[in-house]
């Protein structure tokens, strides 16, 4: 058996309260233990290994290998756009070592071998481990339900039909129902097009820049009513893309009434406000749902800083160079993220005072974990857990450009923007990939 | 205009692009403004020709149906000597195949020194402007901006009220569909004219309020409070979207008729951008009335458009000798 032992760095593994300097012991794909050790000490407790490396993390922080709730891949149907593999190696350089990958692929990830395919890639590339989020309903048309019990056995985290063309109460309300049988989250992002059919957030600088807006309250709208659905069902729903003060304050009432509810933002809605979507029109700043206000913004910090927000997802999803040369209007939605979400965690979190160094790098490994019921073998350095490790320099300055980042897309809506930490080193199940810049 | 003036220019207009009023300075605004009035001469001459853009190529490139604006740019461009060429795509063009970038592209390889576009997209001449070394002249985006008809409206202003400063200026109809409502806010704003918005609140965005500008829902109450009403063209569309009740109750509510102008101070300024639904937002008789300055608007647009013109290609010039 190899190992690897990993001295010197600040460990935080907040699913086991450490927060100090210490060594971390990895043996084949296992965590074997976290300790302050010396080689000989490993050596003389583990004879039968057969190769150690040691790898020197003084001045890095050292997390569990984090997991990412929202990627949208291209495979299968737009491969053109991102590969699996290639988004499981971009993730590496973020950090990611677990990444859930959203259905609304062509066609859906609403059938046993779309699940089976998708992990089967993953595995294939070897990189980030890929695990599938599959449609509610089949086609994600908000009709049928999906065989959810077989997609559970065959290895789906979750159930999400993300952006429906049509909107069926009745049938999500079902949905959620059936799903609840599985102990499987549902995640419900579905607004209605009638009043959210706009390209940016509505207000202020939307009715100056004429694009027609996505209204906040149809965000709500949504938030609110999956929480009653929670309620009446008792499915765990997965408040994911929350952007929006009254949709925060709409998951925390339905917490404080004790409804199996938890929430996810994507870290690009951290950074940024429609302010900047203004500017020029950049098509890279059009995300779903819309960059939203300052105020909108402070109230998403706020929702982290008291729990009512759970978990930071990248919301990843590569776009081709032609397809976001395009009018604003036509453009379509969507932003890289998977190398830039710790690092606007940091940054915009952390270094701002609004999470601590722990209570942060929570909302990327063991809270994402629990809510995909992965928490037995992800998102800790708890001993006998998947040997995935992310090795970050928190003090590292960079500018984000299509240059710094290692995607073959390059729709960063951070592009010119400044942030501190970049990840130096990730093991991934037991392997080690060092990375540049 | 002499050509002392034109050299003098890119000193005070460094723009190759006009996209809208928004980003001008009030110097900026004034320059161009005090340049149209230079070119408003030439059209009282009986040899209608200036040489300024002799050898440079117009193109028009027009993305929405258009008489006005297009036929304003096409003379403003010829009384300047320019070449122009007329492009007009269907608004499916993006689905055959070439996007708006490529088809620029394409006709700056061809030697088009000045893009005038008109899009039904808000941002496209911004994304056309990025893309191409030529000057970028937004002819109407979406429900963005509309900077040359901003300007030819305050250039009509000035030429009949003098100094605007102080003066008060109502836009009537749909405001959140209106790229001449929005350009009108942001010159008139820097000329510091209190300008007031009048029509259905669904047709009104509330977030105008944050610019100053007053908000009225009720015209009747305000009719004797403003010096000009800048009457917007209404679009059937929005009634069968829901956006207002009918025609009958727009007309009702907030059309121009004789019994609302008795109520306006005497020499009011009526102005329309056109076309015009004569007995919906305007009557026949306003409409052609002595306070009507409708077709002095559609006479200074070509002096505002040879301004832009010269100026965007000076500016253009300076920047690349």
């Amino acid at each position: 058996m190899d190992g690897i032992l990993i001295q010197g760095g600040h460990v935080v593994d907040p699913q086991n309260g450490i927060d100090a300097e210490a060594d971390v012991l990895l043996l084949g794909d296992k965590v074997a233990a976290v300790a302050r050790m010396t080689e000989a000490d490993v050596r003389a407790n583990h004879r039968g290994l057969e190769r150690l490396q040691i790898v020197n993390a003084r001045g890095l922080v050292v997390t569990p290998g984090l997991i990412d709730l929202r990627v949208h891949v291209g495979e299968p149907g737009r491969d053109a756009e991102e590969t699996i593999a290639a988004a499981a190696q971009t993730a590496l350089h973020g950090g990611f070592t677990t990444i859930a990958v959203m259905p609304d692929t062509d066609p859906p990830l609403d059938n046993v071998a779309g699940a089976l395919f998708v992990q089967r890639q993953g595995e294939r590339a070897g990189f980030a481990q890929v695990v599938p989020v599959c449609a509610l309903t089949r086609g994600r048309a908000g009709e049928e339900l999906c065989e959810i019990g077989q997609l559970v056995e065959a290895g789906a985290v979750a159930f999400s039909d993300e952006q429906r063309p049509t909107d069926t109460p009745g049938a999500i309300l079902r949905g959620m129902s059936y799903a609840s049988m599985f102990d499987r989250p549902v995640i419900e992002v579905s607004q209605d097009l009638s009043i959210a059919g706009g390209a940016m957030n509505a207000g202020y600088e939307a009715s100056l820049a004429g694009v027609p807006g996505i209204p906040a309250v149809a965000e709500e709208l949504a938030v609110a009513r999956a929480c009653m659905f929670a309620r009446e069902t008792g499915c765990h729903y997965h408040a994911a893309l929350l952007s929006t003060r009254n949709a925060v304050r709409a998951v925390k009432r339905a917490r404080r009434l004790g409804v199996r509810v938890t929430g996810e933002v994507c870290a690009h809605h951290l950074a940024l406000t429609d302010a900047e979507v203004r500017k020029a029109y950049d098509t890279n700043l059009k995300v779903f749902p819309p960059l939203r206000t300052r105020e909108d913004v402070a109230w998403l910090r706020r929702g982290l800083a008291e729990g009512v927000i759970d978990c930071i997802s990248s919301g990843h999803r590569g776009v081709a160079p032609q397809d976001k040369e395009l009018e604003f209007g036509t453009a379509p939605f969507g932003a890289l993220g998977l190398e830039t979400a710790l690092a606007v965690t940091l940054t915009h979190l952390v270094q701002a005072g609004v999470l601590g160094l722990s209570q942060a790098i929570a909302k990327l490994t063991c809270n994402p974990a629990r809510v995909l019921r992965l928490q037995a073998r992800k998102g800790s350095l708890t001993a006998g857990a998947d040997a995935d490790v992310a090795l970050i320099d928190p003090k590292h300055e960079w500018t984000v450009s299509a240059g710094s980042l290692f995607s073959l897309r390059k729709n960063s809506p951070l592009l010119g923007l400044k942030l501190q930490g970049r990840v130096r080193s990730v093991i991934a199940r037991g392997r080690l990939h060092e990375l540049g810049g | 205009m002499n050509q002392d003036d034109t050299e003098q220019a890119p000193a005070r207009w460094t723009r190759k692009d006009l996209l809208g009023l928004e980003e001008l300075t009030r110097e900026e605004l004034l320059h161009l403004l005090d340049t149209a009035r230079g070119f408003s001469e030439i059209s009282t001459r009986s040899i209608k020709k200036a040489p300024a853009l002799r050898g440079k190529v117009v193109l028009n490139l027009f993305f929405e149906p258009s008489t006005r604006t297009k036929s304003s740019f096409s003379l403003a461009a010829q009384r300047l000597s320019a070449d122009l060429v007329d492009v007009v795509k269907e608004a499916s063009s993006a689905a055959k195949g070439e996007s708006l970038v490529d088809t620029g592209r394409n006709l700056e390889a061809m030697g088009v020194d000045i893009v005038i576009v008109r899009h039904q997209q808000a941002g496209a001449p911004h994304l056309l402007a990025r893309s191409l070394k030529a000057s970028v002249i937004n002819a109407g985006d979406g429900t963005h901006e509309h900077p040359t008809q901003g300007l030819l409206d305050i250039f009509t202003m000035r030429e009949k009220l003098g100094e605007l400063a102080g003066k008060k200026v109502a836009l009537v109809g749909d405001i959140t569909h209106s790229r001449v409502a929005r350009s009108n806010i942001w010159g008139l704003r820097k000329l510091g004219v209190e300008v007031g918005v009048i029509g259905p609140r669904t047709l009104i965005p509330g977030a105008f309020r944050e610019l100053g500008v007053n908000v009225h829902y009720h015209m009747d109450e305000v009719l004797g409070h403003y010096d000009v009403f800048n009457i917007l063209r209404i679009q059937m569309e929005r009634q069968r979207r829901g956006m207002f009740p009918s025609v009958r109750e727009y007309h009702h509510l907030y059309g121009i008729d004789q019994t609302r102008l008795a109520k306006m101070k005497p020499g009011v300024l009526i102005m329309h951008p056109g076309p015009i639904n004569r007995g919906v937002e305007i009557s026949h008789e306003v409409a052609d009335g002595p306070n009507s300055v409708i077709l002095q608007q559609v006479s200074n647009g070509l002096a505002v458009r040879m301004a832009a013109l010269v100026l965007t290609q000076s500016a253009r010039e300076a920047a690349n000798p």
